[in-house]
């Protein structure tokens, strides 16, 4: 009897300390781990606010968010939509959905821009990529993409999603080629090669990735199929 | 001579006994996260960390503990330092934490870090087991990286994303290439081994 009771008190013991400091750590942690998210979310929609042609700020320096507080004066909710489980919207063809919030910027000649996370499932579990939509008056273009969720993809290869060499060709999209859809480029049945890699992207709106990403077809699918879901939801809410 | 067996302890994980090539322990982490140099490194050192302090713990507390509770008291010491890291590297190095991924929950589940704590840490001092565990973990991240090394190169031409040929194998890259590297490996530094010990004895 006494066996027992020795038993069960130390192992009591042991996993009350192992409770305790695991509090103790996580309470340290807790804002850093907070402001790691953040700043990984803030550089994103730099880099996704950054024109892919020129280079420079889609919008002044000043105006791009650099707290939470500051990023929250940007979301932006649509009429006809609610976000239920941090989800917006969920594409027609079910393959990509779409993170709430969703966020506005308005450049210095009126011109909006849209920045939204779109998710789609993966290789071995969601990948979310953020992606930047300019207004212009000729129509809607993809400006940049970001993928910000790849970790249980493939080291190796579906991984290499994170190279922005990979990336760059998602991006830009003209009006045509989102029109089109967003597909990579095995499943619209033609390789691009040179020069054609950027026409087809832009005008056809085909990501040439079996070049840069040999093995790995279904991270680069959900890729496509995150974005494709963005472009959906702003065509939904009326700004496409 | 103290001090040569101390270093004696150091240098067995990292050689004699190395958990790799040798004892053939810790297969999972081993097989899946050595795709590429630094990966192998950064699921190395992580796992040094978590070796070394669960080794420390588990001799500080050794004679408290009864021997039919023994394991699962180990294994709520080592998954608390494994959250303690994983909670850690996400806070502190972000960029490390997201490339390494699943890995660092799957530290709980290799058996090296179990094997020390059962055969090295609970009967031996706390100086000795910490020695025993930093071994243990060095000898396990050389081994990481050597193979994470071996499986770069075959299948990306670069090592530590150093470009260093046109010549992809993809297959090494893949989960048959693991198997196929390790197995070389293995056989390599066993054929060391051998070798050493036919010499041994002929000098006798």
């Amino acid at each position: 009897m006494r066996d027992y009771f020795k038993t069960g008190i130390t192992l009591m013991v042991i996993t009350i300390i192992a409770a305790l400091v695991l509090s103790v750590v996580y309470t340290i942690v807790e804002e850093p781990i907070a402001n790691a998210e953040l700043g990984a979310k803030l550089k994103a929609i730099r880099e996704v606010l950054t024109d892919s042609d020129s280079g420079e700020l889609l919008i002044d320096e000043e105006s791009i968010p650099k707290t939470a507080t500051e990023l929250a004066k940007f979301e932006w909710f649509p009429e006809g939509f609610s976000a239920s489980e941090g989800i917006i919207y969920n594409a027609e063809s079910n393959q990509g959905k779409v993170e709430s919030p969703a966020y506005k910027f308005v450049k210095e000649d009126g011109t909006e821009i849209f920045i939204a996370i779109g998710i789609a499932v993966g290789y071995g579990g969601d990948v979310k990529s953020m992606a930047a939509f300019v207004k212009e008056p000729d129509g809607i273009k993809l400006n940049g993409i970001k993928v910000l969720e790849y970790s249980q993809e493939t080291p190796g290869l579906g991984a290499n999603i994170a190279n922005a060499d990979v990336q760059k060709r998602f991006y830009p999209i003209t009006k045509e080629g989102l029109d089109e859809g967003i597909k990579v480029d095995k499943d619209a049945g033609v390789t691009p090669v040179g020069d054609q890699i950027d026409v087809r992207k832009r005008e056809d709106g085909i990501a040439t990735v079996s070049d840069v990403m040999t093995g790995a077809t279904i991270t680069p699918r959900a890729v496509a199929f995150s974005l494709n879901a963005i472009s959906e939801f702003l065509e939904k809410a009326g700004v496409r | 001579m103290m001090a040569e067996s101390k270093f004696k302890i150091l240098a067995n994980g990292i050689l004699k006994q190395n958990p790799t090539f040798i004892q053939v322990l810790g297969m999972c982490p081993t097989l899946a996260t050595t795709t590429s140099a630094e990966n192998g490194l950064g699921m190395g050192l992580a796992t040094t960390a978590v070796l070394a302090l669960s080794n420390i713990t588990i001799s500080l507390v050794r004679k408290f503990i009864p021997d039919k509770i023994r394991i699962p008291s180990y294994i709520v010491i080592i998954a608390s330092f494994v959250t303690v890291i994983d909670m850690l590297m996400h806070g502190f190095i972000y960029d490390l934490w997201k490339t390494l991924g699943l890995f660092i929950p799957l530290i709980v589940v290799n058996c090296i870090i179990l094997g020390r704590a059962e055969a090295f840490a609970s009967k031996n001092n706390v100086f000795s087991s910490f020695l025993d565990g930093l071994g243990m973990g060095l000898g396990f991240t050389a081994s990481l990286v050597l193979l994470g090394s071996v499986r770069e190169f075959l299948g990306n031409g670069s090592i530590f994303s150093y470009h260093l040929s046109d010549v992809k194998m993809f297959a090494m890259i893949l989960p048959p290439g693991a198997f196929m590297a390790l197995g070389m490996l293995a056989a390599f530094f066993n054929y060391l081994g051998i070798r050493r010990s036919k010499a041994k004895k002929a000098e006798k």
